[in-house]
């Protein structure tokens, strides 16, 4: 709302500077967006100070709603329009009645519950230069004398008005009804739209001569010819302008005005100001009364509001003669009563409906500056946060202390990014209804694609060495999860002037989604996995080992995919910007089915054993084909009966080459043993060496190197 | 080597001799065989000096005896100068420690992490719990239960994304979104607890706006809610001054400017004096002093009802402030694009 400040000092005396005015109602409730200074270019002070107007306060889309505020920021007398003759905002005194000259009938008083016409006889021309300087200032554009003096009073008095052709008005009269079935009409802009049956009109005794509240039509328009014309100040429901305003995608002056909730009460109030303002600059007079349709007389609403809840919810007691001086000035009628007011709120002041709504006026007006800083009483202890956070938390730290840098990326991602990292058996994507960009027009159902692109973003930058995590929700038709993904591409091991760098493999991802599950308590198991998206043969998929009874009660099932890691397909890669013959390594995990599948682990210690531990190393010869953790099985199996306790084993060397047959491979396992309660003899280990390797021999029919 | 008599004379020019031979050695070595033929217990000038005060007459011991000690003392405060400040020999397998070491790799938390790391401990210590909610809503949740029913024309302020699909945990048939603001979780957790309530709920948010310098369609906020009997703004005003303090400067200041939003009356935006020029006007305030941060206000009595609650008998104070606008500000970031650029460049400016 730009105000002209000329144009306010009409309603109210204020001496105070633009900018102190703007700055006083900025701290209450009225954000500046700009002031001009100075418009007239002759130091005469006057300026136009624009301000953002909230939602809850269409009142002050008008100089007289800001006047008000102003008049009670600084304690001024408000000077409202009046029929008297010295009056700066005059109304032309005119009675209500029958017109001669125009029939009005109400057919939808639901969307319109009052509807007020008044006839003039015009000449019609342009308008004087100060109301001209004084709507371009206000951001409207003259164009006549009758359409400048409609958008005058809107601005002026915060009532939008039409004023119709009456020549051009069939019978003479005016029909407020919803569109007929196929009913269309031509705009002042010149377009013609189809209306639909909902679409409140007005028409003449044939056809809509307007859309109620958006925007008048063509046919019936003012034009220099136009001798007789009817003015048009009505109330439309909000709901119905912003539903036909939407639907049309047209959004005027007027509609933003009546959508939020004009003044009820101001239809006859309007015209009289139109009609002082045409006999003013001698433009026209009056043809007969107002003809004023009301289904239903706007009723002021009555609010209480108590002293004790105004002090209670302030955290300040407002003196009662700050209250009242507040409530007064805004146009309120306050009576005082044993435990506080009685108020009755003015009908333009569609937002003061309960007492919290007086509250806010008071305080606002009060100053919130005054308010003392307290601190909210404490009653019960806080409880535990949110159980993902420190959990979160945790993930984040093993990750970063793992060389990783933390992603955020967007929860959107693009269809065809989404297409490519879609698994062996897919989950339906969800599709974001009226996305603002291809872009962003699919629910992201993996963290992948958009550490991906990060990836990519950063080898376009010319980082060879890129580590990246994301943690972050995930969506899919049963819900949202919570998952982390890494990616890796570049050094295996940080670039040192003593040796060569190590490129990132598959045992380097898998490493960091082994330390994350180990830290995190979860057993889990890697098996290999064949998706579209990842290089077959480097790719596994992470699945729950076997439950214990510390298993949380509603774990996943022991073999339930808990997450995956594996190469990027060199086709999805390259699709995504990335070099093709980059190897990027990525993993996800479902962070929120890890959590389920936690093994509480016992806090207390274990004792540290008093008996020396011996370490046996065993070479052996095997098929290639054959997964370590076979043999690990079988080893852990047979160390189960052996004398010496076995208490670990490692995998140290893997070699293949000269002295091993193709499709062999030697591995080398380091055994521990050790007992709790004794020193282990030679025999003992000898012993329980040739027990292992026997079952290593009967099982896999591996040979000792 | 000739050795002059014991006198004065003898004694400065035999400590300017071994000064010279002492600056014209050139290893280790060379130095400390000019020290022995000075200082040496055999064969050395002191040591012969020495010898002759035990062979001298009476009469004479105790000059040159005086002499000799100057010269010893001379010679061995030179020395001490000379291998205090002479580069020392590598010993055998010694390192270049000047060359890089191998430092261990250590990743970094993304600034909005660290900014709302802050936040959260900021508000515990306040005693606030960290809660957290779902991204994808309902509109109830996210629009009618906050006291913005369907035609509101609150609703166009935040332009919303709405899903194909219907998903979430929803309780009833309204259409989905993405939720616009974590004020959906204050109904969630209202739902499901009694007051008194304290919380603060970081989250990702959407709004229907192109990626730009200063705007993003998704950004993170972190709500606050507290409610009880005798809540009041004046409690609101005093959590989010201690806030400011610890988040930006011991000196700030908080301003509340009024304000609307639907779900909270009064509302107020909040803001915070500008750290840097301390409210005198500079760059980063636009010259006003102050810096907007969030908006604010006291639950509204149909926020309650919406939920079930006695809006008579509670009150409660709510907030939200943007992560990226906290972030924007503490670390000077000119485009909001760098934080989902996710540039390496950037991230490791950033502690871990």
């Amino acid at each position: 709302m730009r105000l002209v400040t000329s144009w306010l000092r009409e309603f109210v005396d204020v001496k105070a500077s633009a900018d102190d005015i703007a700055a006083t109602l900025g701290l209450r409730g009225f954000e500046v967006a700009s002031i001009e200074p100075d418009i007239n270019h002759n130091g005469d002070g006057d300026a136009v100070i624009d301000f953002e107007i909230t939602a809850n306060r269409p009142d002050c889309l008008s100089v007289l709603g800001l006047a008000r505020e102003v008049a009670t920021a600084y304690d001024l007398p408000i000077m409202l329009p009046s029929a008297d003759a010295g009056a700066k905002s005059r109304l032309a005194t005119l009675p209500a009645g029958t017109s001669e000259w125009l029939k009005v009938t109400l057919e939808d008083e639901d969307l319109c519950p009052r509807y007020a016409a008044a006839i003039a006889e015009v000449t019609i021309g342009s308008s004087p230069a100060w109301m001209a300087a004084r709507l371009q200032a206000a951001g409207v554009r003259p164009i006549s004398t009758l359409v400048d003096i409609t958008n005058y009073v809107n601005l002026e008095i915060g009532q939008p008005m039409h004023a119709f052709d009456l020549a051009k008005l069939a019978g003479a009269e005016i029909r407020v009804r919803r569109a007929k079935p196929g009913e269309t009409i031509t705009t002042l802009d010149g377009v013609h739209r189809k209306l639909e049956p909902d679409m409140l009109v007005i028409a003449d005794r044939d056809r809509a001569q307007a859309i109620a509240g958006v925007m008048g039509g063509a046919a019936s328009e003012v034009s220099a010819e136009t001798t007789l014309v009817a003015f048009e100040s009505a109330y439309f429901t909000p709901a119905s302008v912003r539903r036909t305003s939407k639907r049309l995608g047209l959004k005027t002056e007027a509609s933003s005005r009546f959508e939020r909730g004009a003044d009820p009460g101001a239809q006859a109030l309007a015209i009289q100001r139109a009609v002082a303002l045409m006999e003013q600059i001698t433009t026209g007079r009056p043809l007969g009364p107002i003809v004023d349709c009301a289904a239903r007389q706007a009723e002021p609403k009555r609010v209480h509001l108590r002293r004790a809840r105004l002090a209670l919810l302030l955290g300040v007691a407002v003196p009662d003669a700050d209250v009242e001086r507040i409530l007064r000035s805004l146009g309120l009628e306050v009576t005082r009563t044993a435990d506080g007011w009685d108020a009755i709120a003015p009908t333009f002041r569609v937002d003061l409906l309960r007492e919290v709504d007086l509250i806010e006026e008071a305080g606002r007006h009060y100053g919130f500056d005054k308010l003392t800083a307290t601190f909210p009483v404490m009653t019960q202890p806080a409880p535990a946060p949110d159980a993902r956070i420190p959990r979160d938390q945790t993930v984040r730290r093993v990750l970063t202390a793992a060389g990783l840098s933390e992603a955020v990326t967007f929860g959107f991602i693009e269809a065809k990014a989404s297409e490519l990292f879609v698994a062996t058996t897919p989950v339906p994507a969800i599709a974001v209804a009226n996305p603002l960009s291809g872009k962003f027009d699919t629910l992201r159902p993996s963290l992948l694609p958009g550490l991906v692109d990060a990836v990519a973003h950063n080898r376009r930058h010319g980082r060879r060495d890129v580590r990246l995590f994301e943690i972050g929700a995930r969506f899919a038709p049963d819900g949202e999860t919570r998952g982390v993904a890494i990616a890796w591409t570049g050094g295996g091991s940080a670039e040192h002037w003593s040796a060569a760098t190590r490129e990132v493999d598959f045992f380097d991802a898998k490493g960091v989604a082994e330390q994350l599950c180990g830290v995190l308590d979860v057993p889990v198991r890697f098996k290999p996995l064949r998706e579209p998206f990842l290089v077959a043969g480097l790719a596994a998929s992470i699945v729950a080992a076997q439950a214990t009874s510390r298993t949380v009660a509603d774990g996943p099932e022991p073999g339930a995919v808990i997450g995956l890691v594996g190469q990027l397909a060199p086709a999805v890669a390259d699709a995504r910007g990335l070099p093709r013959q980059d190897p990027v390594f990525v993993a996800e995990l479902n962070l929120d089915r890890l959590e389920r599948a936690r093994v509480a682990a016992s806090d207390a210690t274990r004792p540290l054993p008093r008996h020396p531990f011996v370490i046996r190393d065993l070479s052996i010869v095997v098929p290639d084909a054959l997964p370590a953790e076979i043999i690990r099985g079988t080893i852990h199996a047979a160390g189960r009966e052996t004398a010496a306790p076995l208490t670990a084993t490692s995998f140290f060397d893997r070699y293949q080459g000269k002295g091993v047959p193709p499709g062999a491979v030697s591995l080398s396992v380091r055994l521990t043993f050790q007992a709790l309660d004794r020193t282990l003899t030679d025999a003992e280990i000898q012993q329980s060496v040739d027990t292992i390797l026997a079952a290593l021999v009967r099982e896999h029919g591996a040979q000792q190197r | 080597m000739s050795t002059p008599q014991p006198s004065p004379e003898s004694v400065a020019a035999l400590v300017a001799q071994f000064e010279t031979e002492l600056a014209q050695a050139r290893t280790a070595r060379d130095a400390q065989s000019v020290r022995d033929r000075y200082l040496g217990r055999k064969n050395s000038v002191v040591a012969s000096w020495m010898q002759l005060v035990a062979s001298a007459p009476v009469d004479e011991k105790k000059n040159i005896g005086r002499y000799a000690n100057e010269l010893k003392q001379a010679v061995e405060a030179r020395w001490t100068r000379y291998s205090e400040s002479a580069p020392d020999a590598a010993p055998a397998g010694a390192v270049d420690v000047t060359l890089p070491g191998r430092v261990p790799a250590l990743g970094h938390r993304h600034p909005l992490t660290v900014v709302r790391d802050r936040l959260e401990e900021i508000f515990v210590r306040m005693g606030f719990t960290v809660v957290e909610g779902p991204e994808a809503e309902d509109e109830w949740h996210c629009f009618d239960a906050l006291n913005m029913p369907a035609d509101h024309p609150a609703r166009d302020m935040q332009d919303t994304l709405y899903l194909a699909t219907p998903i979430t945990y929803s309780d009833n048939d309204r259409r989905t979104l993405l939720r616009t603001h974590t004020s959906s979780m204050q109904i969630r957790h209202l739902q499901a607890h009694q007051p008194p309530i304290r919380i603060v709920v970081p989250g990702r948010v959407y709004r229907r706006d192109d990626l730009d310098l200063t705007h993003s369609p998704a950004f993170g906020q972190i709500e606050g809610l507290a409610v009880g009997e005798g809540v009041s703004l004046a409690d609101l005003k005093g959590t989010l001054l201690a806030f400011a303090q610890q988040m930006f400067s011991p000196t700030s200041r908080i301003r509340f400017r009024p304000s609307f939003f639907p779900y909270t009356e009064p509302s107020a935006e909040i803001d915070l004096s500008c750290w840097q020029c301390d409210g005198a006007g500079c760059a980063m305030c636009k010259k006003t002093g102050w810096i907007e941060l969030g908006g604010c206000g006291m639950v509204h009595p149909a926020v309650f009802e919406a939920v079930g609650y006695d809006a008579e008998r509670y009150t409660g104070f709510a907030w939200g402030i943007g992560i990226e606008r906290v972030a924007i500000l503490r670390y000077q970031v000119e485009d909001i694009r760098l934080f989902y650029e996710n540039d390496l460049r950037f991230l490791e400016q950033f502690p871990y």
